[in-house]
C-alpha cells in the first residue's frame, strides 16, 4: 500500500529528469542562473527562504568583488586603514555588489514571465502531492483509529490521482520540448487532446459520498486536473509562445 | 534550512552524493548549497579567530576566511578544468566546480570541529604569535586533510580510461593540489590581517613579503 503512494508522488529527482531543471520549493534550476517561483509571495516560509537566499548570494557577490578593490588600492603602499582609502574601497565594492543583485533580480524577474506556463504547472504538482500525503495521512489515522477502511473509496482516489499524475507529467514533458524547439504546433494539440480525455476519465469516476475525506480529495485532484487543461489551453491559444 | 541539508547528505552517505554529481544530478542546487553553507562554516571561524582582536576584526575576518578559501578556488578551477580536458576527461565545468566545492565544504565542516578548541584558546591564552601559530597548524591541518578529500574523490574519476591518461591525470591532480596551497596561502598573505595585531584595527596590511616570510617571523618571535 505505501509502495503505490510513493510511486504516486512526483519527487523532485522525478521533475528534473522531465523539465531538465534543477526545482526546489523556492528556485527553478538552481539559486545562480535560474528563476524564482512566484508562489513563495503566497507562503511566509518560502518567502523567508528566498529572502535568506538574496542575503547569502548578497554576500558571496561581495566577496567575488574584494579582488575588483584589491586592484583600485594596489598602488597605495602603506596599510589600509585610513577612512578615505577605506570608504573608496567599500564604495567600489558595494556598488558593484548592489549592481550585480539588481541585475540579478530584474533576469529572474524576466525567466518567470518566460516560464509562467511551468511556474504554474510545478504549484499544480505542490497540490497533487499535497493530496497524495492526504491520503497517506488518512491511512494513518486508520491505522491507529482501526476504523473499517472505506477501500472502494480509497481505490477510487488513488484512480483519479494516476489520471492525473499522467496529465501533470505530459505537461511537464510537452511544456520542456516546447521551451526547447518554440513552436511545434502539432505536440500542442496532441497534448490537448490527451488532456481532455483524462479529464472526461475523471469526471466519469463515481463517488459514493462528495462529502467525505476521500470525496474531498477527488474533488481535489479534479480541480487540479481542470486548472491543468486550463493553462495547457492558455498555451496553445498563445501563438508562438 | 535546504541549504544545510545537502552538507548533512554529503557527511551521511558520501559514496551516494559523489554518484550523484558523476551523474549529474542537481548539480545547481548542490552548488548553491556547498557555497552558502562553506560560507557560513568559514564566517563562523572566521569571526572566532578575528574576536581576538576586536569587534572590527570579527566582522572582517568573517568574511575574509570565506573569500580566501572561494576565490583560491574560483583562481585554480580553470587550470584543473583545462588541464583534466585536455587529457581525457569527460566531466563538465559545472562537475569539476561542484568536486572542488566539495573538497571546500569538507574543510570548513573540519574548521568548525576545532572551533570549540580554538575558542578555548581565545580566551585563555593572550599571545598574539602562539594564537597566530595555532591556528596556521588548524587551518594547514584542515586544508591537508580536505585536499586529500579532494584528491581520493577525483582519482577514481580516472579508472574509466586507459592506464596512461589515469597516471597523467593523477600527476595533474597532484600538481594541481601543490597549485591550490601555493594560491592560497599567498592570497591569505595578501588579505591578511585575520587575526589583527595588537594596536590599531587595519583593512588590509601593506604588500610586503609572503606567506612563507610571514610564518617564519612568527616562529622566531615565539622561540625568542
Amino acid at each position: 500500500m505505501k509502495s503505490e503512494l510513493e510511486d504516486l508522488k512526483i519527487t523532485e529527482k522525478e521533475l528534473e529528469s522531465l523539465s531538465g531543471l534543477d526545482v526546489d520549493e523556492v528556485f527553478v534550476g538552481g539559486v545562480f542562473g535560474g528563476v524564482y517561483r512566484p508562489s513563495i509571495f503566497q507562503n511566509s516560509m518560502r518567502f523567508i527562504s528566498f529572502c535568506v537566499a538574496e542575503f547569502f548570494v548578497g554576500m558571496l557577490t561581495f566577496i567575488f568583488t574584494l579582488p575588483i578593490g584589491f586592484i583600485v588600492i594596489r598602488n597605495y603602499s602603506q596599510s589600509v586603514n585610513e577612512l578615505p582609502i577605506i570608504a573608496q574601497f567599500f564604495q567600489l565594492t558595494l556598488g558593484i555588489t548592489l549592481i550585480i543583485l539588481l541585475g540579478w533580480n530584474f533576469y529572474m524577474w524576466r525567466g518567470t514571465k518566460r516560464l509562467t506556463f511551468l511556474l504554474h504547472l510545478l504549484d499544480d504538482i505542490d497540490r497533487y502531492n499535497k493530496v497524495v500525503q492526504g491520503i497517506e495521512l488518512l491511512d494513518q489515522l486508520e491505522a491507529i483509529d482501526h476504523l473499517p477502511v472505506n477501500l472502494e473509496n480509497r481505490e477510487q482516489v488513488l484512480a483519479a490521482l494516476q489520471v492525473t499524475r499522467s496529465s501533470l507529467v505530459s505537461g511537464i514533458m510537452t511544456e520542456k520540448i516546447l521551451r526547447e524547439n518554440r513552436g511545434l504546433l502539432a505536440r500542442r494539440q496532441d497534448l490537448l487532446a490527451h488532456i481532455e480525455s483524462n479529464l472526461v476519465t475523471l469526471r466519469s469516476i463515481e463517488m459514493s459520498d462528495h462529502a467525505s475525506e476521500y470525496g474531498q480529495l477527488l474533488n481535489e485532484a479534479l480541480a487540479i486536473s481542470i486548472s491543468v487543461h486550463a493553462e495547457v489551453q492558455k498555451l496553445s491559444g498563445s501563438p508562438g509562445s | 534550512m535546504n541549504y544545510f541539508s545537502a552538507v548533512i547528505s554529503l557527511l551521511r552517505d558520501r559514496s551516494e552524493f559523489l554518484e550523484e554529481i558523476h551523474n549529474s544530478v542537481k548539480l545547481k542546487s548542490k552548488i548553491s548549497a556547498l557555497m552558502i553553507s562553506s560560507f557560513c562554516f568559514f564566517a563562523v571561524y572566521g569571526a572566532i579567530i578575528g574576536a581576538f582582536h576586536s569587534p572590527l576584526q570579527m566582522l572582517s575576518s568573517a568574511i575574509k576566511l570565506p573569500a580566501l578559501y572561494l576565490i583560491t578556488l574560483l583562481i585554480c578551477l580553470p587550470t584543473l578544468y583545462i588541464f583534466n580536458v585536455l587529457f581525457g576527461a569527460r566531466q563538465t565545468i559545472a562537475q569539476h566546480f561542484t568536486y572542488l566545492l566539495t573538497a571546500v565544504a569538507v574543510i570548513a565542516i573540519l574548521l568548525c570541529g576545532f572551533a570549540p578548541v580554538t575558542l578555548f584558546f581565545l580566551i585563555t591564552v593572550n599571545d598574539y604569535h602562539f594564537f597566530l601559530l595555532l591556528n596556521v597548524a588548524i587551518l594547514g591541518l584542515t586544508g591537508i586533510l580536505g585536499v586529500s578529500f579532494l584528491y581520493q574523490v577525483m582519482k577514481p574519476i580516472a579508472s574509466d580510461d586507459t592506464s596512461d591518461s589515469v597516471k597523467i591525470r593523477t600527476s595533474i591532480l597532484r600538481f594541481w593540489l601543490v597549485l591550490y596551497g601555493f594560491v592560497g596561502s599567498q592570497l591569505g598573505w595578501t588579505l591578511r590581517p585575520f587575526f589583527g595585531s595588537p594596536g590599531q584595527f587595519e583593512l588590509f596590511r601593506a604588500r610586503e613579503g609572503s606567506f612563507f616570510s610571514g610564518v617564519w617571523v612568527a616562529l622566531l618571535n615565539l622561540l625568542s
